[in-house]
């Protein structure tokens, strides 16, 4: 007989802190042990990637009794100051995924995450591709890159479920509400491609404040835009079913 | 006189790019000489902030501030992924 238990994921994006909201976010979290297993944050922890920022990040998350995952964001690198803010945040506690994945021990069952910041690039059909000046091909080789490795990432990790953490979209469906034109700077489909070739349970990302919470990929992969302002709450709690042989 | 349509562009990047704010998502409207910013931000200071840098980058506009603080508030109900 089988017993169904669930791995309860609490996921938030965009948090977006600074020092006049200090304390604020933290006295959200109070609880987040009786309500997830673990707790998933897609990026844009801080609002101008600085190092005081980083630390006062850190600070907000330290010593949370959950295992608590977090990728950086567009935001969290306007200052060149990424590693800097992700050494802080690894100070206090957080792993901080750069393209690569970890697998933790989640209400009982290994939980892998493999992720990043992703970047951007657009859709299928109307995407930039690696053709024509040096600037374009970058931009579009930057995303690749990131999408392949989380596909080989995805493959190596032996977990119970999978989860992929990014700031940016994989697909157009939970951008929307952002102005069509943007696009291209909010997500690439190449992210999908790869999550879809390598297969995961679900998908969770940021950066997109005006966009909405629920898709799907094309291979059939749940996708939730956590940003704070698509959720209007602390964090969102996402359940995955297990079940027990 | 230089277009509507430029100006909410020059205040729309002053917003992105001066170091006080760094706000990517906010919307700048101008009718006339008023000037309106809407999006969410998440303290308001930042919405003061937002304001300031609008006003300097276009002095000559009646800003309206009209940009909403989102408050992180509790979690409310699971879903379940089956």
């Amino acid at each position: 007989m089988s017993i169904l238990t669930d791995l309860r994921i609490a996921a938030v994006g965009d948090i977006h802190l600074g020092e006049d909201v200090r304390g604020h976010y933290r006295r959200s979290l109070a609880g987040i042990e009786d309500r997830a297993d673990v707790f998933l944050i897609a990026g844009d922890l801080t609002r101008h990637g600085t190092l005081q920022e980083g630390k006062l990040v850190a600070a907000e998350l330290r010593g949370l009794p959950i295992p608590t995952v977090a990728v950086l964001g567009n935001h969290d690198y306007h200052s060149d100051l990424e590693q800097e803010i992700a050494d802080e945040l690894r100070d206090a506690g957080v792993i901080v995924l750069d393209d690569d994945g970890v697998v933790i021990q989640a209400g009982g069952r290994k939980l892998g995450v493999v992720g990043g910041k992703g970047f951007g690039g657009g859709f299928a059909g109307k995407c930039a591709s690696e053709f024509g000046e040096r600037e374009i091909k970058n931009f579009v080789s930057h995303t690749r890159s990131i999408a392949e490795a989380w596909q080989a990432a995805l493959k190596e990790i032996e977990a119970d479920h999978r989860v992929v953490l990014s700031h940016y979209s994989p697909i157009k469906e939970t951008l929307e509400g952002e102005p069509h034109e943007i696009y291209p700077f909010l997500g690439s489909y190449l992210l999908a491609e790869a999550v879809d070739t390598a297969g995961a349970d679900l998908i969770l990302h940021g950066h997109a404040h005006k966009g909405s919470e629920k898709g799907m990929t094309p291979g059939g992969i749940r996708v939730r835009n956590v940003a704070l302002p698509v959720l209007g709450r602390a964090y969102a709690v996402y359940c995955l079913t297990c079940a027990d042989a | 006189m230089e277009a509507p349509q430029y100006v909410a562009a020059r205040v729309q990047q002053a917003l992105a790019e001066d170091g006080r704010t760094h706000e990517l998502g906010i919307r700048v409207d101008i009718r006339g000489d008023q000037l309106f910013l809407r999006g969410q931000v998440s303290g308001p200071e930042q919405r003061e902030r937002l304001g300031l840098v609008a006003h300097e980058a276009a002095p000559e506009l009646h800003v309206h501030n009209e940009i909403n603080v989102v408050e992180a508030t509790e979690p409310g109900e699971d879903e379940h992924l089956d």
